[in-house]
């Protein structure tokens, strides 16, 4: 019945499929990337508990055992071993419903080998990080299950080859979230934390539903190589409207405006949490997915707008809110919604390459800080306040260090890995036109560099507060297992900028990642300038270093570096300065309100819509319902009246029955 | 013999009334097939009235009330026999007592 209404795919597939059997035996390898985290789960989920305080040995093995399998996959990728365009393999036929045919299969290309890195290099030393961040926690054995469950679900979504499977890994990851988010349970706020970010996805997800829909109905497949070429061939309004729909569903995982709301909540979970999926990987994967679908959006260039829109408004949102949050966690939290607004940013200009390379380094740097901050917190016993911190630079000296490199690489200091990645989105949004969009760009990186110092400041620097003194003795760097990962994130964080972003204007992963790209790239920008070191880009990378300095020098005056001490009265007399001071103030530690707006539109006024839909459920369709059955009932009730038990009155019923009949006979047959 | 029809059926219908009002109004069931046998009394009176009056009933007449005869008297005698069970039973002849299909 729908082959005549859902023109068919199957040749595409087809053809597909007899491209890829001519690649490296590599390929074969990939399916292993998905089974030996799911392994590690179910084994961690079934006797974790029995296995006690060795419960992270066998998915931590797994892990690293799945990150070397990884590398062989990305270096094959990224030579060239795939092909071109990469190589795919499939598994099964998971749907196989007569016009609908859905397989199950996993794609490897350029980008996905980039996302790889990223994913698996970051998870495992946040697995390695665990077991010492851990180590006290009864509940550790289910850690350990939820991370490898997180670890499937991501490699799924970056592997996946059809919309269903993306789909359904993007649901999977939002599930770990929660699980992860609500470890502590117990705790009331974290379980609160952990619904908003499950519900606010939902609201994402839904817009990402109807846009597979749409691509179905309007393709009538769900392979996303084939949807790409088919695509092309529809109208406008149709390409508009997958494109939003998919832009919905990556602004909810990657928490852009307006459903920003649940990242900074989901700090409630423990660091690590923290630190693979709300830095390095599932907030990325609403990037991944806008890459990945970077033939749909070139199509639509009103669309791209809304996504640079979108992200550039977020990033300066949330870089406003940083700048007056005293818990570490958080500031590290908007720092993180800021950067990926960047990288939104990025791909709605364009960028796509840009928004990519600002991608990886940024897990591997913001990987770093919050790592950085969980063992900061852990030094301190459990403090997050900043302003209870202070002066502990001596005493922590690897975090300390290790945290400065991922706070002078947020910043964009060359030659750090942020500097390049962040001055290729200003400078691209600079030359294809976007003069909007760099001029909030500009603005928000000396903000980025101003509250990361702040952060540093407060709580490395200067004078330690009360508490600190008082538990000065105990304070200790953390174990080798939490020391080593910081260290081995600290240098991607401090070289893959020049190992991937150069040759300046030629760089190593532009060519990595020029076959995904090249197409949109040239259906949006046909002619392009070529890079002008000497030109417009010197100029530009002049401009952002120089007020990522001038952020840094503020962030120093203000709040000291080293055996400096800031300057607290200075702080609080600028904030009180004027009326718009003291606003902007107060509007920053409200996070401008936002979440008191949600709990008035759907908590409060949604609570009243619900309280009278509550009522008409029970008064009107209960009633009838109910009134049915009273109705019947009384009525039998009545009716039973006549079975008196008496003979004589049926035999009343019968003469009289008999009257009335001959009577009516008699009158009719009078007529 | 009376020259008129009407007075037999007059007759027939004063027996019938007098039967009906026993059949409804009288509490013992004894009494209640007894009013039984009146009703169809009156009736095979109708039907011999007829038998006499209309020359072509004459014949028909005599046989359909012998039919009703033996029909009233199989009749009577089930309804004896049940009202004796149920007076085994019950220990009464009322039939208002009989209550034990009622609420």
């Amino acid at each position: 019945m729908f082959e005549s209404l859902v023109p068919s795919a199957a040749p595409l597939l087809a053809a597909a499929a007899a491209e890829s059997s001519a690649t490296s035996g590599v390929i074969n390898l990939v399916p292993l990337l998905l089974v030996l985290p799911l392994a590690g789960f179910v084994f961690t989920a079934l006797f974790g508990r029995r296995i006690g305080r060795f419960a992270f040995v066998v998915p931590l093995f797994l892990i690293v055992a799945t990150w070397a399998i990884a590398m062989v996959v990305v270096y094959e990728a990224l030579s060239g071993g795939f092909g071109e365009h990469g190589a795919g393999i499939t598994l099964w036929t998971w749907i196989p419903a007569g016009a609908f045919q859905v397989e199950m299969g996993l794609y490897v290309d350029q980008l996905t080998a980039c996302l790889l890195i990223v994913v698996t290099t970051i998870g495992m030393l946040v697995h390695l990080y665990s077991v010492g961040y851990m180590a006290h926690d009864p509940g550790r054995w289910r850690f350990f299950a939820y991370l490898n469950l997180f670890m499937f679900s991501m490699l799924l979504l970056v592997l996946g080859d059809s919309w269903l499977s993306v789909f359904a890994a993007w649901e999977l990851v939002g599930l770990s979230s929660y699980l992860l988010i609500g470890f502590w349970y117990p705790k009331r706020s974290a379980a609160l934390a952990a619904k908003k970010a499950f519900i606010v996805n939902r609201v994402g997800d839904v817009g990402f539903a109807l846009g597979i829909m749409l691509i179905w109905v309007s393709t009538g497949t769900l392979d996303i190589r084939a949807s790409f070429e088919l695509i092309a061939g529809l109208d406008q309004a149709t390409i508009a409207a997958i494109a939003l729909l998919v832009f919905c569903g990556a602004v909810g995982k990657s928490a852009q405006f307006p459903l920003h709301v649940w990242l900074p909540d989901a700090m409630e979970g423990p660091t690590p949490v923290s630190a693979l999926i709300h830095a390095a990987t599932m907030v990325n994967a609403g990037v991944y997915l806008i890459a990945r679908a970077n033939p749909i959006f070139a199509e639509v260039p009103g669309v791209m707008v809304v996504v640079a829109s979108v992200g550039i408004f977020t990033s300066i949102l949330a870089a406003s809110i940083a700048f007056t949050q005293t818990d570490i966690k958080r500031v590290l939290a908007y720092s993180t919604l800021s950067q990926l607004g960047l990288m939104f940013a990025a791909l709605g200009v364009g960028a796509f390459t840009a928004a990519i390379f600002h991608l990886m380094a940024h897990g591997f740097f913001k990987g770093l800080l919050f790592l950085g901050s969980g063992s900061v917190i852990h030094a301190v016993h459990e403090e997050q306040d900043m302003n209870n911190m202070g002066g502990l630079h001596r005493k922590i000296p690897v975090t300390h260090w290790t945290m400065l490199i991922g706070t002078l690489a947020i910043a964009g200091i060359p030659p750090l890995a942020g500097f390049f990645s962040k001055d290729e989105i200003l400078a691209e949004s600079f030359k294809l036109g976007f003069y909007g969009v760099w001029a909030i760009g500009f603005v928000v990186a000396g903000m980025t560099a101003f509250y990361m110092w702040r952060l540093m400041g407060k709580t490395f620097y200067g004078q330690p507060s009360e508490y600190v003194r008082s538990i000065w003795d105990r304070i200790h760097e953390s174990t080798p297992t939490m020391t080593a990962p910081l260290v081995l994130l600290a240098i991607p964080s401090a070289l893959l900028g020049i190992f991937l972003g150069t040759p300046l204007g030629d760089s190593r992963i532009a060519h990595w990642l020029e076959p995904v790209f090249a197409a949109s790239e040239e259906t949006l920008y046909p002619d392009k300038a070529p890079y002008e070191l000497f030109g417009v880009d010197g100029v530009l990378i002049l401009t952002s270093v120089g007020i990522a300095t001038v952020g840094l020098v503020v962030g120093i005056w203000l709040f000291g570096a080293f055996r400096r001490a800031g300057k607290p009265a200075r702080v609080q007399a600028m904030t009180n300065a004027n009326g718009a001071t003291r606003f902007l103030y107060r509007a920053s530690l409200n996070k401008w309100w936002f979440d008191d707006l949600n709990h008035l539109l759907f908590i409060v006024i949604g609570g009243r819509v619900a309280g009278a839909m509550w009522w008409f459920d029970r008064t009107v369709v209960d009633g009838t319902v109910n009134g049915v059955g009273r109705l019947t009932v009384d009525a039998g009730r009545g009716l039973r009246r006549v079975q008196t038990g008496r003979v004589q009155n049926y035999a009343l019923g019968i003469a009289v029955g008999l009257i009335v009949m001959t009577g009516a006979y008699l009158l009719i047959a009078a007529r | 013999m009376s020259q008129s029809l009407d007075a037999y059926l007059v007759l027939a219908g004063i027996l019938f009334a007098v039967g009906s009002f026993g059949f409804l109004a009288r509490r013992n069931a004894i009494s209640m097939l007894m009013s039984i046998e009146l009703m169809l009394n009156a009736v095979n009176l109708v039907i011999v009235a007829f038998g006499a009056f209309v020359p072509e009933l004459n014949v028909d007449a005599s046989v359909i009330a012998l039919m009703v005869m033996a029909v009233a008297a199989a009749e009577a005698t089930v309804g004896l026999a049940i009202v004796m069970a149920i007076y085994r039973n019950r220990r009464t002849p009322l039939v208002d007592e009989y209550d034990a299909m009622r609420q």
